[in-house]
C-alpha cells in the first residue's frame, strides 16, 4: 500500500472512530430525596391568610405567580398580586401582620435582583422596600420580624438583613456560617431557610453533611449556635433536610425530612424560644412519596401536599399527623388554613383557580369558589 | 420578543424570521447592486478584450486543441464548476440572509462537540451580525468560483480555480457543515458524511494538480482507492451494532435511518418528491434490516472493487455507485435543494463525480504532451502554460511579465476564457469585499434594528423640559445637558425582558461612540412610578453594568412628576393585571446639543439576540455621531 492509500486508510479509520465514539450517555435522574419543595405556600396570621400560587403555563415565561388573600373574617379569596412587576420568578411570602404581608419577587428572565413589596391593607395599596440580591429558590428565603426587620437568603447563599426600609447589609454567608463551630459540627452544605424567632433573633436552616444532625442555627450574642432539635434515636443515622423553617405566630415551625427513598419520613418541629426547646411530631413515613409543598397556619399548624394527590396535616405543636381526603384535581394544589379547623385547597390550572374547603368533621372537599385570573400570556416573552 | 440563545452557539441566531421582509428586500437590493457592478465589470472586460485582442493563428484554441484536457480533470472541473454555480444560485434564495445561521448551520452543529460548536459559532455570529453582506458574499464567491472553473480549462488559471474551490470548500466544510458532522453521533454516508464540501475540496485539489499528474493511471487509482477505503469505513459504520441502522422501528418511533428520511420528507418541496421520500421512509421503517443490509453490502462490494483498481471491476462498480448515489440523493438526501434554505445538492452528486473522475483517470489516460506538461522556457512574446492562462504571455520573471509591453501582449493574446476567468476573479473579490469591510466594524449591521422596528422618524422640535433625580441623588434638569447629544429612553427597573436589553444597547452604543462618548449623554427615565426609589434605579444599574458608566443617567422622581414626563413624551405606563409587568412603550429619542428632538426611534428590542442588540446600539451610535459631527 503506497502513501496515498495509507492516508486514505487513516482518514477512513478516523471517520470510523468518530462515528463509533459517539454513543450517548444515559441521563441521570434525581431520586425522591432530591425533589425540591415547591415555592407555593400559604401563611395565616391574625388578620388574613395569604397564598402564593403558580398559574398560567406550567413553567417558563408564561407562568405567573399569583397572590390570593382571604381576611380572617371573610369567606372569599381575592386576587391581590402585587402590581407593576412580573411574577414569573415566584412570590416569596415573608410574613404578615394584620391584613398586611411582605412579598419578595424572585428573579426571572433578565431581572437578577429581587424587589420587595408590602401592603398593610389587604393588597389595596402596595409600597416598595429596598431590593435585595436575588432571593433563593426556597419558600423561606424571606423572613420578617417586628419593627420592619427583614432577613433574606439569596441564591448565592448570602444572608442579608435590613431594618425599617434601610439598605440591606450582609449578616453572613454560607461559607462564613460553615466556618463557625456550630456549623462545622453539622458539616453544613447549603442554606435552605431564613427566619426570625418570635423574639426577633435571626435563624437559619440548612442541610448538614453529618447524618442525624438538624441544620438549624440561631444568632445570639454575636455568634451562631446550633439550634436544631435532637432527633429520636431511631433517626440518629439518617440524613436530615430542613424543608421549611418559618415563624408562624408565636412559634417557629420547621418541617424536616429524615432519611431518603421509601424509608424517608417527615417530622414537624416547633419552638417558641429560638430553638432551645423543641416539640416534635412523630415521623410520618413517606413510603416512596415526597413532599410537594407545605403551608403554615397561625401558631404552627402545618399542612403538607404530598405527591400522588395526598395531603397530611398537623394541627399544631406536638400534634400527630392526620391524613386529608384525596386532594381535589388541579395542576397545583396549595393548602391553606384560613381559620381554626378549616382547610382550603386552592387548585390552580392555567388561569383558573378553584377553592375547595374541608370543614371540621367533613370527609370530603366542598367546592366554594372559582376565580378567573386575567393572566397576560406573552407579556414576559 | 424572546430570550437570547444560550449554550455553545449563542451568536448563531439573529432572532429574525428567515422571511423577514426588510432583510429579504435588503438582500435582494444588495444582490442587484452588486450584480449590476459585476455586469459592468464584464462589459468593460469584454470591450477591452475585443479592442486589444489579436486573433491567434490556428484559431482561438491555439495549441490547446492539439492535446485535449484530460477527460477526468475535465469532468471534475466542469462538474464542480456547475455545482458551484448552482450553489451560488441557491445561496441567492431570499431566506438565506437571515435564515442560514439559525436554520442551517446551527442545527448542523448542535450535535457536534462543544469545541466544534464554538468554532462554528464564530462564523455564525459573523453572519448574523452582517446577514446581507455575508449572504451576498457567499453568492458571489461561489458563483465566481464556478464560473472560474468553467472558464479556465488549462494552465495556471485553471489550477488556481481549483485551489479557490478547495479553499472555499474547506471554509464551507468547517463552518457551514461543522466538519461534515464527522464528530457528531449518527454519522452515515447515506446522509452525506463526511460532508459535500469535503468532496468539493478534494475535487479542487485534484484540479489544482499539475496536468502531468493526469498523464498516468496512477492518480485515478489513488482516487478510487481512497474512495474505496472511505466507503469501506462507511460500510462498517453502517453495519456497526448499536447505532440503530438495523432497526426500522426503534421503540415507539422510527429507527435511525427511517427517522432521518422521514425528517427530510417534512421539508417544503414538490408533493411528488415529498411522497417519494415519505414512501421510502415508510418502507425503511418496515424493512429497516433489509435496507441497511443492502446498503452495507453494496457499499462494501463497491469499496473492494475501487480498491483493486482493475478496470474490469471498476466499471460495473462505478455504474452501481452512480445508481446508488442517485437513489440516495433522491430518496434519502431529498436532493438537498428544497425548503428555501437548501445550500447545495448535498453529497451524492459530488461523490459520483469524484468516482467518475477517478474512473476516467484510470481508463482514459491522455497521450503524453511534453510541450504542455512541461512548458519550456521560450523567448519573450511566446505564450506559456496554455492559451487560457491569466498572465500568460511573455515568460521570464514576474517583473518582466508586468512590463507594459508584456501586459499589452498578454491582453492581445488572451482568449475568451481568460477574459471570463478574470471576470470570475472580479466576481469573487467584489462579493467578498463588502463582507470584509463589514468585519472591520465591531457592531452589527443596522438592518437588523430596522427589520425589528422600522426606520426612525426624523423630527426637529424642542424637547419638553423636566428635572428629575439621577441614580446618585442629584437633581438633573434636561436643560442642564445642553451642549451634548442626549440619547433618551424610558426604562422600568424591575422589567424582566425589554428594559435590560435596551439598557445593554445604550451601554454598547456608548462604547461604539469611542472618543465621541464624552459629547453624548445616555439618559433613561424610570417608567415605573411604583418602583421609583433610588435603590431600584441603582439596583438596575448594577444589574446592567451601568453603575460605572460616566455618561449614564437613570432619572427618577415622584410618581406625579414622572407621569408628567411620560405625558410630555407620549410614553405610556400602565398597570397590567395578573402578575404581568408594567406595560410601557419602548422608545428612544435623539436630542441634539440645542435641546431639539431630532429622531424618535421605535425601540422594541425584538428578539434580544447579541446581533440585534448590537444593531440597535449601532443605530443609536450612528444617530449620535451624525449630530456630534454636524456640530
Amino acid at each position: 500500500m503506497n502513501a496515498s492509500r495509507c492516508a486514505a486508510a487513516a482518514l477512513a479509520l478516523a471517520v470510523l472512530a468518530a462515528g463509533c465514539g459517539s454513543a450517548s450517555r444515559p441521563a441521570r435522574t434525581p431520586g425522591p430525596a432530591a425533589v425540591p419543595l415547591s415555592l407555593t405556600t400559604a401563611v395565616t396570621g391574625s388578620g388574613a391568610t395569604w397564598a402564593a400560587v403558580p398559574m398560567g403555563a406550567a413553567s417558563g415565561a408564561n407562568q405567573f405567580w399569583e397572590l390570593f388573600m382571604i381576611p380572617a373574617d371573610g369567606s372569599q379569596w381575592s386576587l391581590q398580586t402585587p402590581p407593576d412587576i412580573a411574577t414569573n420568578g415566584a412570590l416569596i411570602l415573608g410574613g404578615q401582620a394584620g391584613q398586611g404581608i411582605v412579598v419578595g419577587e424572585r428573579p426571572s428572565l433578565y431581572l437578577t435582583f429581587s424587589a420587595i413589596t408590602t401592603t398593610s391593607d389587604g393588597g389595596n395599596t402596595w409600597t416598595t422596600l429596598p431590593p435585595v440580591s436575588g432571593l433563593a429558590d426556597v419558600p423561606d428565603a424571606l423572613g420578617v420580624a417586628s419593627g420592619g426587620r427583614l432577613i433574606a437568603l439569596s441564591g448565592h447563599q448570602d444572608v442579608s438583613v435590613t431594618r425599617a426600609a434601610a439598605s440591606w447589609t450582609t449578616l453572613t454567608t454560607r461559607q462564613a456560617l460553615a466556618a463557625t463551630p456550630a456549623a462545622r459540627a453539622c458539616a453544613l452544605t447549603e442554606l435552605t431557610a431564613a427566619a426570625y424567632t418570635p423574639a426577633g433573633s435571626p435563624m437559619l436552616a440548612g442541610t448538614c453533611g453529618r447524618a442525624g444532625t438538624v441544620g438549624i442555627f440561631a444568632y445570639a450574642g454575636g455568634t451562631w449556635h446550633q439550634a436544631g432539635p435532637a432527633l429520636p434515636a431511631a433517626l440518629a443515622g439518617q440524613p436530615v433536610r430542613v424543608l421549611r423553617l418559618s415563624q408562624a405566630g408565636r412559634v417557629d415551625v420547621a418541617l424536616l425530612q429524615a432519611g431518603t427513598g421509601p424509608s424517608a419520613g417527615l417530622i414537624g418541629a416547633w419552638t417558641s424560644d429560638g430553638g432551645q426547646r423543641w416539640k416534635l411530631s412523630a415521623p410520618f413515613g413517606l413510603g416512596g412519596a415526597y413532599a410537594v409543598s407545605a403551608s403554615f397556619g397561625s401558631d404552627g399548624a402545618t399542612e403538607v401536599v404530598l405527591s400522588g394527590q395526598r395531603g397530611e396535616t398537623l394541627a399544631g405543636p406536638g400534634a400527630s399527623w392526620r391524613a386529608l381526603p384525596p386532594l381535589p384535581p388541579g395542576r397545583t394544589v396549595t393548602l391553606a388554613l384560613p381559620a381554626a379547623g378549616i382547610t382550603d385547597a386552592l387548585a390552580a390550572d392555567g388561569s383558573s383557580l378553584t377553592v375547595w374547603q374541608l370543614r371540621p368533621g367533613s370527609a370530603a372537599w366542598a367546592r366554594t369558589q372559582a376565580i378567573k385570573v386575567p393572566i397576560q400570556y406573552g407579556s414576559s416573552s | 420578543m424572546g430570550l437570547e440563545v444560550t449554550g455553545a452557539l449563542p451568536g448563531m441566531n439573529s432572532g429574525l424570521n428567515a422571511d423577514d421582509p426588510t432583510v429579504v428586500a435588503a438582500f435582494r437590493a444588495a444582490l442587484l447592486h452588486q450584480g449590476l457592478i459585476i455586469l459592468a465589470v464584464f462589459a468593460v472586460l469584454s470591450i477591452a478584450w475585443v479592442a486589444v485582442r489579436r486573433p491567434q493563428a490556428g484559431g482561438a484554441a491555439g495549441g490547446s486543441a492539439a492535446v485535449p484536457e484530460p477527460s477526468a480533470r475535465q469532468v471534475l472541473r466542469i462538474g464542480f464548476g456547475l455545482l458551484w454555480l448552482l450553489d451560488g444560485m441557491l445561496q441567492a434564495q431570499p431566506r438565506m440572509a437571515a435564515g442560514l445561521p439559525s436554520q442551517v448551520i446551527e442545527p448542523t452543529a448542535s450535535s457536534s462537540p462543544d469545541w466544534v460548536q464554538h468554532l462554528v459559532n464564530w462564523a455564525g455570529t459573523t453572519w448574523s451580525y452582517h446577514p446581507i453582506q455575508a449572504g451576498a458574499a457567499t453568492v458571489w464567491i461561489q458563483a465566481g468560483i464556478g464560473l472560474w472553473l468553467l472558464a479556465a480549462p488549462r494552465g495556471a488559471a485553471s489550477r488556481l480555480a481549483g485551489l479557490a474551490s478547495a479553499g472555499w470548500g474547506l471554509v464551507v466544510w468547517v463552518f457551514g457543515e461543522s466538519f461534515g458532522g464527522i464528530f457528531a453521533p449518527g454519522l452515515t454516508w447515506l446522509f452525506g458524511a463526511p460532508g459535500a464540501a469535503l468532496a468539493y475540496c478534494a475535487a479542487g485539489v485534484l484540479v489544482a494538480l499539475p496536468e502531468r499528474s493526469w498523464r498516468t493511471p496512477r492518480l485515478g487509482r489513488v482516487i478510487l482507492a481512497g474512495l474505496g477505503l472511505f466507503l469501506a469505513g462507511m460500510a462498517v459504520l453502517q453495519a456497526w451494532p448499536g447505532r440503530g441502522f438495523w432497526q426500522g422501528i426503534s421503540g415507539r418511533g422510527p429507527g435511525t435511518l427511517a427517522g432521518m428520511v422521514q425528517t427530510m420528507a417534512q421539508t417544503p418541496q414538490p408533493r411528488v418528491i415529498a411522497d417519494l421520500v415519505s414512501g421510502f421512509g415508510s418502507f425503511t421503517g418496515r424493512h429497516g434490516f433489509a435496507v441497511n443490509l443492502f446498503a452495507v453490502v453494496v457499499l462494501g462490494v463497491i469499496a473492494v472493487a475501487f480498491i483493486t483498481g482493475r478496470p474490469a471491476l471498476i466499471r460495473p462498480a462505478l455504474a452501481a455507485f452512480v445508481v446508488l448515489c442517485l437513489a440516495d440523493w433522491v430518496l434519502v438526501e431529498d436532493m438537498g435543494i428544497f425548503g428555501g434554505l437548501g445550500t447545495d445538492p448535498n453529497s451524492m452528486i459530488p461523490m459520483a463525480l469524484l468516482a467518475a473522475g477517478g474512473y476516467l483517470a484510470v481508463t482514459r489516460v491522455p497521450a503524453a504532451a511534453p510541450a504542455l506538461a512541461e512548458p519550456a522556457p521560450a523567448a519573450a512574446g511566446v505564450k506559456a502554460g496554455g492559451p487560457d492562462t491569466i498572465g500568460a504571455g511573455p515568460t521570464g520573471s514576474w517583473r518582466d511579465r508586468l512590463r507594459p509591453a508584456a501586459v499589452r501582449q498578454s491582453a492581445a493574446t488572451a482568449s475568451f476564457g481568460t477574459m471570463v476567468s478574470a471576470g470570475a476573479v472580479a466576481v469573487i473579490l467584489l462579493g467578498a469585499a463588502p463582507m470584509a469591510g463589514a468585519q472591520a466594524s465591531p457592531a452589527a449591521s443596522t438592518i437588523l434594528a430596522q427589520a425589528v422596528d422600522g426606520d426612525s422618524v426624523p423630527v426637529d422640535i424642542p424637547t419638553p423640559g423636566f428635572t428629575l433625580t439621577d441614580q446618585h441623588g442629584r437633581q438633573v434638569p434636561l436643560s442642564g445637558l445642553r451642549g451634548k447629544v442626549v440619547l433618551l429612553t424610558f426604562l422600568d427597573p424591575v422589567c424582566v425582558t425589554d428594559c435590560p436589553l435596551i439598557a445593554q444597547e445604550f451601554r454598547q452604543a456608548g462604547q461604539l461612540l469611542g472618543g465621541d462618548a464624552r459629547r453624548v449623554e445616555l439618559v433613561a427615565v424610570d417608567v415605573n412610578p411604583l418602583y421609583n426609589e433610588l435603590a431600584y434605579t441603582q439596583a438596575f444599574d448594577r444589574q446592567e453594568g451601568l453603575a460605572g458608566v460616566p455618561d449614564w443617567l437613570y432619572l427618577t422622581g415622584s410618581p406625579d412628576r414622572l407621569r408628567q414626563v411620560y405625558q410630555a413624551y407620549g410614553v405610556t405606563s400602565e398597570t397590567s393585571p395578573g402578575g404581568a409587568m408594567l406595560a410601557h412603550n419602548d422608545v428612544a429619542f435623539v436630542i441634539d446639543q440645542a435641546g431639539h428632538l431630532r429622531q424618535e426611534l421605535n425601540f422594541d428590542p425584538g428578539p434580544g439576540t447579541a446581533a440585534t442588540k448590537s444593531s440597535f446600539a449601532a443605530q443609536l451610535a450612528d444617530a449620535a455621531t451624525q449630530l456630534v459631527g454636524a456640530s
